[in-house]
């Protein structure tokens, strides 16, 4: 039974359908766990009944369960990659195919759920490489829609979606090069205080019609201001993209006013205001490990420290990956930041209970009792490509068919 | 009688307006009204003798106290103010300094024209032209600027007051804009004011009014001078056969060709924008052995050695920068250390230039002209000798413009063209007039100047203090004690002061309007008139308060530091070089050795490196005396990462994307030495890279391999003795699939006229190559009769393809076409280095490895447009495994620090061996480049190009420790850490030395320097602006890939 598991994905050349629910207990055994709520413990069990995890430790029993001998191979919790836009893109170059970013500036009641493709030939080559859920966030520019959360493994958006908090992205306006045309420079400065303008106008407006809508006063609906309103009641979470120090203080401004606390998506700049991000219960996704300095003098290595420092700095934080099927080299860049200072387990951490913590979703991304069974299975170190061999999947105890394209067409072509 | 009377009757100019006042000849030239007389005689050649002045005859030579004698237009002789001949008319300048009347050799100065503008609909790829001009639009060779000159007094005015007297101009516009002309600056006919027709040929790299697309690269720009440098000699060298007429099938026509000829002994200005651009310039003009003269930039001092080289004098705008604003925390973010070292050193670069003995004038072009004289001072105080300085104004200049027997000295029969300043212009001397020609032009009136002072002026029995001030408006008081009037409306014209004044203070009631005459033109007396408030009027009094007619000193004038805070590096940027590594002597021990030959990995291995080479691999080697042990054990040492298709470390565009077939363009030609991508690649292990072309034609440009020799030149970094290589692309960016619906026209859309193409232009090498070796077989008898085929460097290019002289990289996705391109290989009959990309490779991997074709891929890119749908991530494996010769590139500028993460990748996901994996960014590169005899693996013989590892190279965790290349030591982790430290201490050095220094230090010029994007394969970019159509590729993705 053990062997039919961990070979259960040869690459055959069919669709991979999701995975059926779970219908009997499952038990894994003897492995190396990587808990992330209580660190890495050796030798031990795993019980998965109703796609949740009921019980970690020695020994376990469990009739009727499916058992798994897992001596030698690692189990991590499924890594969930936030700041994405697959399943809005298939090909980005064919524009029929590009779903990412609505035209304007103040979209926040579109959502990305209503157009994520589950059957995008992408997903399955970014679920093999450990990935079991990511964030679709759409893209543009100021106030962009909803992010959702979903795992890679479903039919429709429907069983796919996880049951997180509303999440309103909003792109803060920036000028990274200012022009040394001192001209030009004047309209980009002009252009950046509209744009910003627009973003306190459009918080001012919702919060009127929030006003107004706990006052029963409402005369004309605004759909836009009618999405927001759960911002307000905090019901909803605010997804601020932002890198400069400068535009991150102004979100913090407005965040303050409205009384929000906000996740700064970007935060290249984050590690040098903890106290003011710590003030705000702001939290960081970083999505910039695989990037240059984006000031030219600094130092070289800095993306890579970045999150070494968030974690010296206590500031809560989580990767991302800004990308649609590049999405899946997201334990790498874990990896890279392990190398640049940050702690194994921290990193573990900021791509999984982190991840969902900054999303709102419960009860996921940890190996521990109650939790989503959501895991993977590999025979190294998932952060090192040398040795990352992802070998089963878990979403919420159904087992995933890591076969993908690539494997397929890799099958057909070794046969020529 | 002295000032002449006519001086005094008009006081409206100004000194944005000179007006010319008094002739030495005598008579009223230039009549403001048609309605003046015109005298139709000549006039007496009068003799002007300005006498009691400092004169600087040349830059190496002055005489106090003398006088200068103008005869005519002309300097009459330097003589002892005792020995005046007696008919000259003397007008007294003691006190002033007279010097040659400057020149500026870079001008756009007097000429009325303006190019046809056709009104083609973008892309366009041809203009019909009028006349037998060249086909490019952007090439002016034929133009005489001379023809079109039109003297104009409002725009010599910038030049006139700052003691301008004569330029060099042309119409600045185009790559061959044409031949200057040095002209006076006087408003005279365009007849008399000629200096020099046959002025230098002005030249630019930028297409400047040409609509038309080529070209759209800095490459290209080079490629289209060295085409016409290649025409012009061949027109030179058959227009006098029998055959040259337009019966012969070889005969063209260029009248541009015609002005150049000829060719060796033309004179050359090459303007560009950057210190880059003037290296480049100043090196092509060598490849030619053509004399030219380089435009500056002010950054002349971040490679002074290279420029001192090209041996061509410079043109040097005193362009110091605006101090970058660094008040705001924000605003300061944004400022690069370079930035602020430039801010620092720019007014120590003329001095510098000076002390390597690099010739150079000065000119206004680009700059603020009313800030020149406060900038060449600054200069002056920061260490440029007045003597150079004065030099850089006249006699280098002259040099320059043509006109050294004419003008730049006030020796006799040179033109007298001067200029008149009170005390020394290099310190705070201001200048009073200029002359041009022998007529002299007032920007200060020299009298009404004399007359500001004190004075002590008595009326009604009142004793006061009268002031008198002259900022850029006169002003003045009346003082008593603590009293203080201020003057209302003062004017003085003349010897008469006119103001009013509310004089109730002093005890009399109302306002009193003065007139008063000064005695005597230095005011030692003074009479006059006051006017009451009732009508009454008194006679006012005075004289002259000799004892405070000191000057005020400049109260806030504290000297300014001469010092630099700031280092220079080489690049000067952060993280440049102080100094650049030597060859080591190096015994690397106990490492664990990664050979990437046949001997696999060696642990416990020692490796001797000398004079830039390995000397020999082995285990326990004996340290030979004076080598440096280097102990690793734990440690790996690898071959240098080899990347087969790079974009960095260029300017001015990585694609020359006009044409379908640009093969005459260079990568070679356009190396940024400055770029901090290379000290970042070299970072991540990269030793060896392939720049290359774009993929926006099937045929793109050359290629070019470098080492990543970070501080040195661009000309040091190419890789020597490399094969030459070229570009080729298929598929969807040759096919201009996502440039937009505009591009649409261009031959091939499909991939069916992809290979159409090909075969068209290898037919066209061959049969050029034939004309050639054709005509290079005649005798030289028949040779003299016979026209020479014209040249033709693109096909030249393609021609060397197919004489297995030139190797080929061709960008590639799908397998129809990479078997197309295989097909067509054979039947040529030509070898392929390398399918770079081949992301369909994989479905090929039999006929590539059949054919011997390399393939550099990439390790999992894939889906971001149509042609990638179908790549794999086991691309790598299925090539390898069938004995393909396969490598993993970048074409990325961040990934490329992490190639040997990228090679791991075909470890995870197809199993690949370890030892494989490393050879795909080490030996099989390199054996694809060509140069796997020389570099990509650790064997004795070969170029010590080496990366230690902190642990197993393949693994994430793994961060080099130290780079060698050609065993120097280009990066070194724990130095990289140390110049963190020091660029902090330096910035924050710069920011407070900025910070405190006086707001007169601050001001400047904005930075020109044009912000280059990181390249990528399909960045269509416009080295050149507005006249293009620029479009830049898709940027859904976090990377630009292709």
């Amino acid at each position: 039974m053990m062997t039919g598991l961990l070979m259960a994905s040869p690459a055959l050349a069919h669709d991979m359908v999701p995975g059926a629910p779970q219908s009997q207990p499952i038990l894994l055994q003897n492995a190396l766990v990587h808990t992330v709520s209580v660190g890495s413990l050796e030798d031990t069990d795993i019980l998965i009944e109703n796609g949740l995890i009921t019980a970690v430790g020695s020994d376990l029993q469990a009739d009727g369960a499916q058992v798994i001998d897992l001596t030698g191979k690692q189990v991590y919790p499924g890594l969930i990659a936030l700041n994405t836009f697959l399943g809005l893109t298939e090909i980005s170059m064919v524009r029929a195919t590009v779903d990412t970013a609505e035209v304007g500036k103040l979209n926040p009641e579109v959502k990305a759920s209503v157009a994520f493709n589950p059957d995008s030939e992408l997903i399955p080559t970014v679920r093999s490489n450990g990935i079991t859920h990511v964030q679709v966030v759409p893209q543009g520019r100021g106030l962009t829609g909803q992010s959702t959360l979903v795992n890679l493994d479903s039919w429709t958006i429907v069983d796919g979606e996880v049951d997180t908090p509303a999440a309103i992205h909003l792109h803060w306006p920036t000028v990274w090069r200012w022009s040394s045309d001192e001209k030009r420079r004047k309209k980009q400065q002009e252009q950046l205080d509209a744009d910003i303008q627009t973003i306190h106008s459009a918080f001012e407006d919702a919060y009127r019609y929030h006003l107004a809508a706990k006052a029963d006063k409402v005369t004309s609906s605004d759909i836009r201001w009618q999405a927001m309103l759960p911002l307000f009641s905090g019901e909803a979470k605010l997804f601020a993209h932002a890198d400069n120090q400068g535009d991150i203080e102004q979100i913090l401004d407005i965040a303050r006013r409205y009384n929000i606390k906000p996740v700064i998506v970007g935060g290249y700049d984050a590690w040098r205001m903890p106290e003011m991000l710590s003030e705000a219960g702001a939290s960081v996704i970083y999505p910039h490990v695989f990037s240059f300095p984006r000031r030219s003098d600094e130092p070289i290595d800095l993306p890579f420290r970045i999150p070494a420092m968030l974690e010296q700095a206590d500031i809560p934080f989580a990767f991302g990956f800004r990308a649609d099927w590049d999405a899946r080299n997201l334990p790498f860049a874990a990896g890279q930041s392990i190398s640049y200072g940050l702690n194994k387990q921290d990193a573990l951490k900021a791509v999984t209970l982190d991840a969902a913590r900054i999303m709102g979703a419960n009860k996921m991304g940890s190996i521990a009792p109650g939790y989503k069974a959501s895991l993977i299975i590999s025979s190294g170190d998932i952060f090192n490509p040398m040795e990352a061999n992802i070998e089963a999947m878990y979403i919420d105890g159904r087992q995933v068919d890591l076969n993908n394209r690539h494997r397929q067409l890799y099958q057909k072509y070794l046969k020529r | 009688m002295l000032p002449p009377p006519y001086l005094l009757d008009d006081k409206t100019k100004m000194i944005n307006n000179p007006v010319t006042r008094y002739s030495a000849l005598g008579l009223l030239l230039f009549s403001q009204t048609a309605l003046a007389k015109t005298p139709l005689t000549q006039g007496n050649e009068a003799l002007t003798a300005l006498t009691g002045a400092t004169i600087h005859i040349s830059p190496e030579e002055q005489v106090e106290n003398a006088t200068l004698l103008v005869k005519g237009k002309k300097i009459y002789g330097v003589v002892d103010n005792d020995d005046i001949p007696k008919h000259a008319l003397v007008l007294d300048l003691a006190g002033y300094t007279l010097y040659p009347g400057f020149i500026d050799p870079y001008a756009d100065y007097g000429i009325e024209f303006k190019y046809p503008k056709p009104d083609n609909k973008p892309p366009v790829y041809e203009v019909k032209q009028l006349g037998a001009k060249s086909g490019n639009t952007a090439i002016h060779a034929e133009k005489d600027w001379v023809d079109y000159i039109s003297p104009n007094k409002a725009a010599a005015a910038k030049w006139v007051n700052n003691g301008f007297t004569s330029v060099q101009s042309a119409k600045l516009d185009g790559i061959f804009q044409g031949r200057g002309v040095t002209l006076s600056l006087s408003e005279k006919p365009a007849n008399e004011v000629i200096y020099q027709s046959q002025g230098k040929h002005f030249m630019s790299f930028h297409k400047g009014s040409s609509i038309m697309d080529y070209p759209n690269s800095l490459m290209g720009s080079m490629a289209l001078i060295r085409q016409t440098f290649a025409d012009t000699l061949w027109y030179q060298n058959n227009k006098d056969k029998d055959d040259f007429n337009a019966s012969s099938p070889a005969f063209v026509m260029n009248s541009a060709w015609g002005n150049l000829v000829p060719l060796e002994q033309q004179q050359f200005i090459f303007a560009t924008d950057n210190l880059n651009s003037q290296l480049r310039a100043g090196h092509l003009m060598q490849e030619h052995s053509l004399s030219a003269t380089l435009l500056g930039n002010g950054k002349e001092y971040a490679r002074l050695n290279e420029l001192k080289g090209i041996n061509a004098p410079v043109i040097l705008p005193l362009n110091f920068p605006k101090a970058p604003d660094v008040s705001d925390r924000d605003a300061e973010r944004q400022v690069t250390l370079e930035q602020l070292r430039h801010w620092e050193r720019a007014p120590f670069n003329p001095a510098l230039l000076a002390s390597e003995a690099i010739p150079f004038a000065l000119t206004l072009h680009d700059t603020d002209a009313k800030a020149f004289w406060k900038r060449l001072r600054l200069a002056v105080d920061m260490g440029l000798s007045k003597e150079d300085a004065l030099a850089a104004l006249t006699t280098e200049a002259a040099q320059i413009a043509g006109v050294s027997e004419l003008a730049g000295k006030l020796e006799k029969g040179y033109i007298a063209d001067i200029v008149v300043a009170k005390g020394d212009l290099f310190e705070d001397g201001e200048i009073y007039s200029v002359w041009m020609q022998g007529d002299e032009t007032i920007l200060k009136p020299r009298a009404e100047q004399a007359l500001i002072g004190e004075y002590q002026i008595s009326f009604n029995g009142l004793e006061l203090d009268l002031v008198l001030e002259q900022g850029k408006k006169l002003s003045g008081v009346l003082s008593g004690g603590e009293q203080e009037i201020k003057l209302s409306k003062p004017v003085l014209k003349g010897q008469r002061l006119s103001f009013s004044a509310d004089l109730t203070e002093a005890g009399v009631e109302g306002v009193g309007r003065f007139v008063i005459w000064f005695d005597d033109n230095k005011g030692s007396s003074l009479h006059g008139q006051l006017t009451d408030a009732k009508g009454a009027i008194t006679p006012v009094a005075g004289t002259r308060n000799t004892s405070s007619t000191a000057e005020d000193e400049d109260k806030d004038s504290k000297p300014l530091p001469t010092e630099l805070v700031g280092r220079l590096t080489s690049p000067n940027v952060a993280y440049g070089l102080s100094s650049l590594p030597s060859a080591e002597k190096l015994h690397i021990k106990n490492a664990t050795v990664w050979t990437s030959e046949a001997e696999g990995v060696l642990e416990n291995a020692d490796v001797l490196i000398k004079d830039g080479e390995i000397q020999e691999v082995g285990q326990s080697l004996r340290t030979p005396s004076g080598y440096k042990v280097l102990d690793a054990e734990g440690k790996h040492l690898t071959a240098g990462i080899v990347d087969e298709h790079s974009h960095i470390a260029i300017n001015g565009g990585t694609n020359e994307g006009s044409d379908a077939i640009t093969s005459e363009v260079r990568i070679g030609d356009i190396l940024d030495p400055d770029a901090i991508a290379i000290y970042r690649s070299l970072s991540g292990g990269v030793t060896t890279a392939q720049l290359l072309h774009g993929s926006a034609n099937p045929i793109g440009g050359q290629a070019q391999l470098i080492k990543l020799r970070w501080g040195e030149d661009a000309s040091s970094l190419k890789f020597k003795g490399a094969p030459s290589a070229i570009k080729f692309a298929l598929g969807e960016n040759v096919k201009q699939s996502n440039w937009g619906d505009q591009f649409t026209t261009r031959f091939p859309q499909t991939r069916m006229g992809v290979e159409s193409l090909f075969r068209d232009a290898f037919d066209a090498a061959m049969e050029h190559d034939k004309a050639r070796t054709d005509y290079d077989k005649l005798r030289r008898s028949s040779q003299r009769k016979t026209l020479e085929p014209k040249p033709d460097l693109r096909l030249q290019a393609v021609a060397e393809i197919l004489k297995d002289q030139r190797d080929i990289h061709i960008h590639s996705y799908v397998q129809s076409e990479i078997l197309m391109f295989l097909q067509l290989a054979e039947e040529y009959n030509f070898d392929i280095a390398a399918f770079t990309h081949v992301l369909e490779g994989y479905k090929l991997a039999d006929e590539l490895a059949a054919q011997g074709a390399g393939a550099s891929t990439f390790s999992d890119w894939w889906a971001y447009k149509f042609e990638v749908y179908d790549a794999i991530p086991q691309n790598a494996c299925l090539m390898n495994d069938k004995g393909v010769l396969t490598s993993i590139n970048s074409d990325d500028y961040e990934m490329q620090r992490r190639l040997n993460q990228e090679a791991a990748k075909s470890v995870m996901y197809c199993g690949m061996s370890e030892t494989d994996a490393l050879n795909m960014i080490t030996i099989n590169p390199a054996k694809q480049l060509g140069v796997g005899d020389k570099v990509g693996s650790i064997k004795e013989g070969k170029q010590a190009d080496l990366v230690l590892w902190d642990t197993h190279p393949l693994s994430v965790y793994a961060k080099t420790q130290a780079v060698w290349v050609d065993g120097k030591r280009y990066f070194d982790r724990t130095r990289n850490q140390q110049e963190t430290r020091l660029l902090g201490e330096e910035r924050a050095a710069l920011i407070q030395k900025l910070l405190a220094s006086p707001a007169s230090r601050k001001q400047g010029e904005l930075p020109a320097d044009k912000l280059e994007p990181e390249w990528h394969c399909d960045t269509h970019y416009n080295a050149w602006g507005e006249n293009s159509h620029i479009h830049s590729g898709h940027n859904h993705s976090s990377h630009n890939h292709h």
